[in-house]
């Protein structure tokens, strides 16, 4: 069952110097329980997409589309409308536990003040509720730390009390931006690991918006591809990662730290991400694509496809 | 890499790696073009430069000096001396019988003197103690703070009257004794910008190169603290042209015959319950143009200089 | 926290002293003193006036007696141009009468500050924003001293609505205009202050948290952004309240309200040093507790500092 279901989604911002084409006619949807990652290098507009769904998108965001959540476009509700879906219906983890959270407010009242609101739950209730999304969360010693200011927390505890606040509705999507980013290596294997239980247990469905391709192949199952804020590619993870069929899939994996390669050698894709100021006319990736041909600069190429699509005018064949 | 290595042992090579990292030459004259984008900051700029040079010239557009007493009016200002082309008194007359444009000249030149050398001065001087305690911590860290809490503890105005008493009153002791009330300004910004600065790796390589502290100080930190001294002196200058003012107002500044514009606004003040307002209005309107003016260039400066608000 | 206080105090304690040191020093060795008129005094009779203030002594000695009086019996000596009056009794009679003044001035800047800043922050770029750069502006060009006069001119001179100075007993009329005089600038400055942190407070990202969670606007206002956005706040009013004290004296000679600045400058004209000293002790001392209170309620508010200290 589809859940929700993104169409034709652009973001401009307008700055002093013009506009800027974050998001590019981008399309698709999440059924329930399903586990999607959003994968692109930073400034590829996937923070904006997720953003744009919560109606958080900066003042100067222009915004046109569809995004259609229980047969309301979420880009024409308004802002009180917004607020009976957010953090019941749809919750967002935010990127950086370190400002994520208030840092003059403790964190059990940062909790419980989201089902006082929405489940109209007493001051005592909703400690109990927050009490027991931390415990979710595996932070020990919960009934304590709730009085705890979020400096007092690590930065791997902070991102789990940023999940339990996500939690604490039982959402039916969760917007995950980056969640383990700034996170250590074994601390991300764990909120990873603790994000896939809970995601099981509620029959959640999760958006992953991630750069990591690691953390995509432990978790998702379907993967989409964004580079300049437009889609380049859309599959499943097993698929994507045996043969992924757009130049630039290719190149990112490429890019990836091989501890089978004997060589040592660093993949980096040549070049810099495409400069956006423009309504892009040509593939955005054709200036650092291996396998660019003279018609990739005319055209600009449409996903298709049926259980991969891609948005690359030559046929899979002809890449090298 | 290999250039840098054949290099790495001479000092000219890690000033100038010092330099290009944080002050890009670029940095001044981007400065520049953002300041003259500033529509309000230029007009502010031409608007000072005409109080300049009205400060400076003025008076030979003077038909009476500022001392004199036109005896001819003395006892009738209430009529008499309102502003008049005829007699040649352009902004009327004090309570006194003194030409208002020559005291208006002259309480301009005082007013912006003492405000730009007091204050620009006093910036330096502050901004230099600020570096060294920022850089050396410490004792002497600990005794400028102590001094700045105990200085920003006593009313100023006790300064004033003490100095005077033992240098006498003039516009250079007036000038010496804003400087020695003021020298805190910019002092905890500094400071607060060189300790954060000295711990960067620039600073670290340059103490390992064996450069002597003097020279870490004059040549790689200060450029890279220049930025805020000059908006801090953007605002010093006129809080410093106000408290001069302020205290030739209370009479503890600026002598008679010699005046200021807060020293004329005080002299108007006290007689305007006598209609005579253009002895309030005139100095008035040229504190006011100049702090507008001052405040725009402030601002245009903070906008051109001030990193953070750099897109 | 109590730590901290004592560590605080047991820093000010030192200041206070060599600021009376130093400023003792300095004052008896200003050249002229209360007693030095136009027309010498037979010496005589200077060695009598000298004797009965204690002057003949050596000055380290005048210093100890002048410390111990202060901290025996609160006791700052005699007036050297007021004959019968004390040094306490000057200040007893003037300081009511600025904190009077002062305080409202406080009142009028946090009230009127505040809010005016956190209104042209959220409707940044509205009619209230623009209303809060000019006063900010104004306040900046018309000081005081120059606001004052225009004040009096306005509702003294031609409206005749308030009394255009005295004190009165301390009648709401004759306070109104020496706390607004004071507190303008100060109330611009506030604003400002307030606007720009707001502003930055309501771009940070744990206010963004705030909106994902679907709190109405009011509640992420008052419960997630008033807080920090006023720390900076706090920190601005420290030396603004010493100076709605200081600052007074041009309040004190324009309005004659007959507080403590107009002793300040009498004392100033006539050399009374011991005047002088008393008010710079007073102010020294209220200065630095001012600011230890306005750190500790930082602390107080602020999770981070408090932890740290």
């Amino acid at each position: 069952m589809t859940l929700l279901s993104v169409r034709d989604l652009n973001i401009r911002f307008t700055t002093g110097d013009g506009d800027v084409h974050a998001v590019n006619n981008v399309s698709f949807d999440l059924s329930a329980g399903q586990k999607v990652a959003l994968v692109g290098e930073s400034g590829s507009g996937k923070s904006q997409i997720a953003l744009s769904i919560m109606g958080l998108l900066a003042k100067n965001a222009i915004v046109s589309g569809q995004v259609m959540f229980n047969g309301n476009n979420l880009l024409a509700a308004s802002n009180d409308e917004l607020n009976q879906i957010r953090a019941q219906k749809i919750a967002m983890i935010f990127q950086d536990p370190m400002s994520a959270l208030n840092p003059y407010m403790k964190v059990g009242r940062q909790l419980s003040e989201i089902v006082e609101l929405h489940e109209g739950l007493s001051r005592r209730d909703a400690r109990i509720r927050a009490i027991e999304v931390m415990e979710a969360v595996q932070i020990p010693d919960a009934k304590r730390r709730l009085d705890a200011y979020p400096h007092e927390f690590s930065g791997g505890m902070r991102q789990r009390i940023v999940i339990a606040m996500a939690l604490i509705c039982r959402p039916q999507i969760i917007l995950a931006d980056e969640p383990t980013t700034a996170l250590d290596v074994t601390v991300q294997a764990q909120i990873m690991h603790l994000l896939d239980d809970i995601q099981r247990d509620m029959d959640t469905a999760v958006l992953l918006i991630t750069h990591d391709l690691g953390v995509v192949a432990g978790f998702c199952e379907d993967v989409m591809v964004l580079y300049g804020g437009r889609m380049m590619e859309k599959s499943k993870v097993g698929a994507l990662f045996k043969s992924p069929s757009h130049p630039y899939t290719r190149g990112l994996l490429r890019a990836v730290p091989n501890i089978h390669d004997q060589t040592g050698q660093l993949h980096a894709i040549p070049g810099s991400p495409p400069n956006q100021m423009n309504a892009p006319t040509a593939c955005p990736f054709a200036p650092r694509c291996n396998d660019v041909i003279d018609t990739c600069w005319q055209t600009l190429p449409e996903l298709t496809g049926e259980d991969t699509q891609r948005a690359c005018i030559q046929p899979v064949e002809a890449l090298s | 890499m290999t250039s840098a290595k054949t290099h790495l042992n001479s000092k000219e090579f890690a000033e100038q790696a010092a330099e290009e990292m944080i002050t890009s030459r670029s940095f001044w004259a981007d400065a520049r073009v953002r300041f003259f984008k500033n529509r309000m900051a230029v007009v502010s700029v031409f608007m000072l430069l005409c109080l300049v040079l009205f400060a400076i010239f003025g008076h030979n557009f003077a038909k009476w000096s500022y001392e004199e007493i036109d005896w001819s009016i003395l006892g009738k200002i209430k009529t008499e001396g309102a502003p008049s082309i005829a007699n040649g008194h352009y902004f009327g007359l004090d309570e006194l019988g003194r030409d208002m444009f020559a005291r208006v000249v002259q309480g301009s030149r005082t007013s912006l003197l003492v405000g730009f050398v007091a204050g620009i001065t006093s910036v330096i001087i502050g901004s230099i103690i600020g570096a060294m305690a920022g850089y050396y911590g410490g004792r002497f860290d600990q005794i400028v703070m102590g001094m700045y809490t105990i200085w920003l503890a006593v009313p100023y105005i006790i300064f004033f009257v003490v100095w005077q008493a033992f240098f006498g009153r003039s516009l250079a002791q007036l000038i010496m004794v804003i400087i020695l009330v003021n020298w805190t300004a910019g002092l905890l910004i500094v400071r607060g910008q060189v300790m954060m600065m000295k711990n960067r790796e620039f600073v670290d390589a340059a103490r390992m190169l064996g450069l002597n502290d003097f020279a870490i100080i004059f040549r790689h930190i200060a450029p890279n603290v220049l930025w805020v001294v000059v908006i801090y002196s953007s605002m010093v200058v006129p809080e410093v042209i106000m408290m001069e003012s302020l205290v030739s107002f209370l009479g503890v500044g600026i002598q008679e015959p010699n005046t200021s514009w807060g020293a004329l606004i005080s002299e108007g003040a006290s007689t305007m319950t006598f209609g005579t307002l253009w002895q309030l209005a005139y100095p008035a309107a040229f504190f006011v143009i100049a702090q507008v003016s001052l405040y725009y260039i402030g601002d245009g400066l903070r906008d051109a200089l001030d990193p953070k608000d750099r897109r | 926290m109590l730590n901290y206080s004592l560590r605080r105090l047991a820093f000010a304690i030192p200041t206070i002293f060599a600021l009376v040191i130093f400023a003792f020093y300095l004052m008896r060795l200003a050249p002229g003193g209360p007693f030095t008129s136009e027309k010498p005094l037979p010496p005589a009779v200077m060695a009598n006036v000298l004797e009965r203030y204690g002057m003949d002594e050596p000055l380290y000695v005048q210093l100890f007696t002048y410390i111990k009086n202060i901290l025996c019996c609160f006791d700052f000596g005699p007036s050297f141009s007021q004959k019968d009056r004390s040094v306490n009794q000057i200040i007893a009679s003037g300081f009511p009468v600025t904190l009077t003044y002062g305080f409202w001035s406080a009142v009028f800047v946090l009230i009127c500050g505040i809010p005016l800043g956190v209104i042209a922050a959220l409707r940044h770029n509205s009619f209230w924003d623009y209303l809060m750069t000019g006063l900010a502006i104004f306040s900046q060009i018309f000081p005081n001293f120059v606001l004052a006069p225009i004040m009096v001119l306005l509702f003294t001179l031609s409206w005749g609505l308030l009394p255009g100075g005295g004190w009165n007993g301390g009648q709401w009329q004759y306070i109104v205009m020496p706390a607004i005089g004071l507190g303008t600038s100060y109330m611009a400055g506030v604003a400002r202050l307030t606007r720009g942190s707001m502003l930055e407070v309501l771009n940070s990202p744990f206010i963004r948290t705030a909106r994902a969670k679907g709190l109405p606007e009011r509640t992420i206002i008052w419960r997630h952004a008033l807080k920090p956005a006023l720390l900076p706040t706090l920190t601005y009013m420290g030396p603004v309240f010493v100076y709605m004290i200081t600052g007074s004296v041009f309040i004190d000679v324009f309005f004659s309200t007959g507080g403590i600045g107009q002793d300040f400058i009498d004392g100033a004209y006539s050399r009374d040093y011991s005047v002088l000293l008393g008010l710079a002790i007073i102010y020294c001392v209220l200065t630095l507790s001012i600011n230890l209170v306005l750190d500790l309620l930082y602390a107080w508010i602020d999770p981070k500092v408090r932890d740290a200290l």
